[in-house]
């Protein structure tokens, strides 16, 4: 199954396998030419049937274990092992939205980051359901940057940064408007807006367009 | 912005990247168990049309006649929903070790190395699906054989020369027929049955459905064919039906006669296999083996005592 970006008319490229819920997977598509993303979430039948082929979703990026889908599906085994959609929901909080970035990179083999303590300190400050998708965050602009330890003066500096999008002072003040534990995610999505559009740039007009799509939840 | 065009144009432009690779990961799949099957020299199913005539204990007893032959013998324990091998070996409560290689099958008596669903299980657990699996026999049927596919695929047996694999009961268009077409290069099948005309009426139809679709039996075995007083020794049948004639009839060879064996009952009841070779009913099972044997030129490794033909029991 493909998914084509009609705007930029090119193949939309698989990204990973999350697991939003219970026997259910999403799908995550991006496209390369614009950035625009979205995932795909399966019903519980249909995740079954796929499991049941003994066939991973997306392609397989590693080796499949001894047994997997015999110890992954048995709901009573003395010897299962932990699913890795299973492992990044342990982590999600009760937001659906952070539930799902939780995943994120878990269909690829990255590196783990190193946290010092003060770091996770600072972490354990943020309400648990936003705390995984801040956490992403985190980790995503300390790659970018090449940061092998997450310092709180990486979480200080990755607030700051706005992932090659510029933002007109107009909008940033409406940003900051937005209620801090929401904050982060509402960046987030607003850029995502800002690359869909093809603007460099989050000004009022986007500010504009990002409050008729989800901003009756916020103060912008 | 530029107008959208249809997709039938986009489409036209743009290459097909198949990265799920759901083909070649089915492949893959395939291989794998090709691979490790090809390292058994011989592989054996043992079937029956019938529940209950007693293939698991022909399996085991078979494997353990075969071990003591020298040879290095594997079970696989193909019975998802009803294991019982590893019971009738002693072998409960061991486990699968998992290592990247693969999982390495527990070992039982005379080195016969064992794989069960049995080792997934907790005790006295039946085997349940995460999901709606049971509630579509459809699913159901499909996660089966892909944990059959990865029993074949993902199990390190090392060199073995012989693989007995127990299949579920069922006969033609059935899951065992499935199962052996998972089974690369199999040698041949041993069909269990009884003397009774039910089980003989099912057991024809595996023998007409193998006959049809070029499937190698190896033969008969009849299992329960009498019932020996131990009080006053007198040999009388259980049943009345003539497996011997149904062999003449579809041409297939009668490997030999089990009756029933209080003392092999209780011994795999008890997870302690007769291993005595001069116990009567070990030799049957001995001459059974050596019948195996001659049509698939097996090299036996050891000598072991010589048997009559039809030990008196």
């Amino acid at each position: 199954m493909k998914f084509v970006c009609m705007k930029c008319e090119s193949f939309m490229l698989f990204q990973k396998v999350e697991k939003p819920g219970e026997d259910s997977l999403g799908v995550m598509f991006e496209c390369p030419k614009c950035g625009g993303r979205f995932s795909m979430v399966t019903n519980p039948g249909e995740t079954q049937l796929v499991n049941a082929l003994g066939v991973k979703i997306g392609g397989r990026t590693d080796t499949p274990a001894p047994f997997e889908l015999t110890r992954g599906t048995l709901k009573e085994s003395v010897s299962a092992q932990p699913q890795p959609a299973e492992a990044a929901k342990s982590e999600a909080g009760s937001c659906p939205f952070s539930s799902m970035l939780a995943g994120m990179g878990s269909g690829e083999a990255q590196k783990p980051l190193n946290w010092t303590s003060e770091a996770l300190d600072r972490m354990e400050k943020i309400p648990d359901f936003i705390r995984p998708m801040v956490k992403s965050g985190v980790e995503a602009y300390a790659r970018n940057k090449g940061f092998q330890v997450v310092t709180p003066a990486v979480i200080e500096e990755s607030k700051g940064d706005n992932g090659g999008m510029n933002w007109s002072p107009g909008a940033q003040q409406r940003l900051n408007n937005i209620p801090e534990f929401i904050r982060p995610m509402a960046k987030l999505e607003i850029e995502r807006l800002a690359r869909e559009k093809g603007v460099e740039t989050v000004d009022e007009v986007i500010m504009d367009e990002s409050k008729g799509k989800f901003g009756q939840f916020m103060t912008m | 912005m530029a107008p959208q065009k249809d997709l039938k144009s986009i489409l036209s432009k743009l290459q097909y990247p198949d990265d799920a690779q759901v083909m070649k990961q089915i492949v893959d799949q395939t291989i794998q168990v090709k691979t490790r099957m090809g390292r058994i020299r011989q592989k054996i199913v043992v079937m029956s049309g019938k529940g209950g005539v007693g293939k698991s204990m022909t399996t085991i007893n078979l494997a353990l006649a075969f071990a003591r032959q020298g040879l290095r013998v594997g079970i696989l324990d193909v019975d998802l929903n009803g294991p019982c091998i590893p019971l009738m070996l002693g072998m409960k409560g061991q486990q699968f070790e998992f290592t990247k290689e693969g999982a390495i099958p527990p070992v039982g008596p005379l080195g016969i190395k064992v794989a069960s669903m049995e080792f997934f299980l907790k005790p006295d657990s039946p085997v349940r699906w995460k999901g709606s699996m049971e509630l579509s026999p459809v699913w159901l049927g499909m996660m089966e054989m892909s944990v059959i596919r990865e029993f074949l695929g993902d199990i390190v047996w090392g060199e073995l020369d012989l693989l007995l694999a127990d299949l579920p009961p069922g006969a033609a268009a059935d899951k065992p027929p499935a199962i052996i077409g998972f089974i690369p290069e199999l040698d041949g099948a041993v069909v269990v049955t009884t003397p009774s005309e039910v089980s003989a009426d099912v057991v024809k139809k595996s023998l007409v459905y193998a006959r049809d679709v070029g499937f190698h039996v190896l033969g008969v075995v009849e299992n329960m064919s009498g019932f020996l007083c131990p009080e006053c020794k007198t040999e009388s049948p259980l049943f009345e039906g003539n497996i011997e004639e149904l062999c003449k009839k579809t041409g297939v060879t009668l490997l030999g006669k089990i009756p029933f064996n209080q003392k092999l009952a209780a011994a795999c009841d008890k997870g302690v296999p007769l291993q005595d070779e001069s116990e009567p009913i070990v030799q049957r099972f001995q001459n059974i083996t050596r019948k195996i044997s001659d049509q698939l030129n097996i090299q036996v490794k050891a000598s072991s005592k010589a048997i009559s033909a039809s030990p008196p029991l």
